[in-house]
């Protein structure tokens, strides 16, 4: 048992099998008949780790409907996030395992637009001016299983986000077309997937109406230049940059444009955090009012050193990491090789945007012994990271300082 | 599938379809325009028990999704947690259980993935 909120992915001991699975692309079979495991840094941690369509194996959170974490190594590999390995998230098992996307249409409508239409996947390409962006998405529960004290819900480390070339259209341009009214207050989003009995609380989110109108939010139809893979809402996506992928609706057919704010269970009471500063309350207590999850924190990672990792005391070295925020971009990262005594600053990579995950550098000679590296970034508004870990009860937006404990021998 | 029409360029229509069935991995592929994925089964099932809430667990709660979702919890899942989720499921999901079935599913959740379980 792990109750150390420091805790992290690193201590996560690939077992025998998972290297079998690393060859997944040619024994595919062999691995399914004996699955792969990894053994998350937490009580109850270990996982199966198995290949979905046109995925990797990634760490299963659930198999029904699929819920896919990244594993942590994957963020060394590149500043992109591979498309099979990008992590999955669905809320419902009636899940669409077949489309056409010729025959795919977007429905735009609402109590709130002046001229309802719908919309081909040919219309979406060929009749508007599409653009390009950087972004990353992150479930709001990115982490969660670190949480101390623990809390109940999908317990994740932190591979629950990715960083993708997005290709679509603004949904401003998608909008404007159907002539919203000036009662236009939010619009609501739904995609294929069904809740899997008659009544059920459908999946829908909503953005309120300047934020669907800022030319940011987007319709994507390719990622890192393919086709979304089927588990990333083939054919089309919303791409909310800086927001929690909650709002990045899958598989999009209906867009609503309405005159008040939508009130599903899946903005109300789901996916709320505390209505305070720092989005927290004390560790098992309740908050006395809340707001619907916004935009990320900041954050970040060492990506080249897993924790428990074995080096050579007395040898420079150096390490990789990534940081990203909700918008405003990376200004600084700080390292410490000390547990957090002592911090020098780190050399920021290359930009691809203030969405983007921000590559990050720098060197250290380890001590014989355990070094305990740790990261801290700032954003341009001179946010940065809890050296504590915040506490909230449905363990969203967790950015604690992680902890990187490495051995120098 | 980039994979496969690569291969359909490649290769007969006939050696094709043989391909698709040897090649382990490749489970999406597209006809005409539509593409197509098969899920993985379950990985996971329901931890067997002698509480009557095993079976309608199976019944009112594995019919709809994969067992992880009681797996993975933290064992220190509390009694409190397994009801607010059941009565979620009922209210919210229109999961056709009734008090009695609550009170067995919850006992049997809470003992066999949570708090209660045997030391």
């Amino acid at each position: 048992m792990r109750d150390d909120p420091n805790a992290e992915r690193h201590r996560r001991r690939v077992l025998a099998g998972a290297l079998a699975a690393a060859a997944l692309g040619l024994t595919g079979r062999a691995a399914r008949a004996q699955p792969a495991s990894v053994d998350l840094p937490v009580a109850n941690g270990r996982r199966k780790l198995v290949a979905y369509p046109e995925k990797r194996p990634l760490i299963v959170l659930t198999s029904r409907p699929p819920q896919l974490e990244t594993p942590f190594a994957v963020f060394d590999e590149g500043l992109l996030t591979p498309n099979d390995a990008f992590f999955v998230r669905y809320h419902h098992a009636g899940i669409p395992t077949a489309i056409d996307a010729d025959q795919h249409v977007i429905r735009i409508g609402g109590n709130a637009l002046a001229k309802p239409y719908e919309l081909t996947m040919a219309d979406l390409r060929t009749q508007f001016t599409a653009v390009e962006l950087v972004a990353v998405n992150q479930c709001s529960g990115n982490g969660r299983a670190l949480f101390s004290p623990r809390v109940t819900g999908g317990q994740l480390t932190n591979g629950a986000m990715g960083n993708a070339r997005w290709l679509g259209v603004p949904l401003r341009q998608v909008l404007a077309r159907a002539e919203p009214r000036e009662t236009a207050r939010q619009v609501a989003f739904n995609g294929l997937d069904t809740p899997v009995l008659p009544g059920g609380a459908n999946f829908v989110k909503s953005l309120d109406m300047a934020h669907a109108m800022d030319g940011e939010v987007m319709l994507a139809y390719r990622m890192n230049g393919a086709d979304l893979p089927m588990l990333n809402g083939y054919p089309v996506r919303l791409v909310v940059p800086g927001f929690y992928g909650t709002y990045w609706v899958k598989h999009l057919s209906d867009i609503q444009v309405i005159d008040h704010d939508l009130e599903s269970f899946w903005m109300k009471p789901a996916y709320r955090v505390p209505d305070n500063d720092c989005a927290c309350v004390e560790p098992g207590t309740v908050p006395a009012a809340t707001r619907p999850i916004g935009r990320f924190n900041v954050r970040s990672f060492i990506t080249s050193l897993g924790d428990q990792a074995r080096i050579a005391a007395g040898k420079p070295t150096e390490v990789r990491g990534i940081a990203f925020d909700g918008g405003q971009g990376i200004r600084e990262v700080a390292f410490s090789a000390d547990g957090g005594q002592s911090w020098r600053e780190a050399v920021l990579g290359e930009d691809l945007g203030r969405y983007s995950f921000r590559p990050f550098t720098f060197g250290f000679t380890p001590v014989k012994g355990v070094n305990d590296l740790r990261v801290r970034a700032w954003n341009r508004s001179g946010q940065s990271q809890p050296m504590e870990a915040l506490w909230q009860p449905a363990g969203y937006m967790r950015n604690v300082v992680e902890s990187v404990k490495v051995l120098a021998i | 599938m980039r994979r496969a029409a690569r291969l359909r360029r490649a290769m007969p229509g006939a050696l094709l379809a043989l391909a698709l069935l040897c090649l382990p991995g490749v489970k999406a592929w597209a006809e005409g325009g539509v593409r197509t994925i098969v899920l993985p089964p379950d990985g996971v099932e329901l931890r067997p028990s002698s509480l009557p809430g095993y079976a309608k667990a199976h019944d009112h709660c594995v019919a709809c999704h994969s067992a992880e979702y009681f797996q993975y919890q933290p064992p220190t899942a509390p009694r409190g947690y397994w009801e607010a989720m059941v009565k979620r499921m009922r209210l919210v999901f229109k999961a056709p259980v009734d008090d009695a079935d609550i009170t067995d599913l919850v006992d049997y959740f809470v003992r066999t993935y949570g708090a209660e379980q045997p030391k």
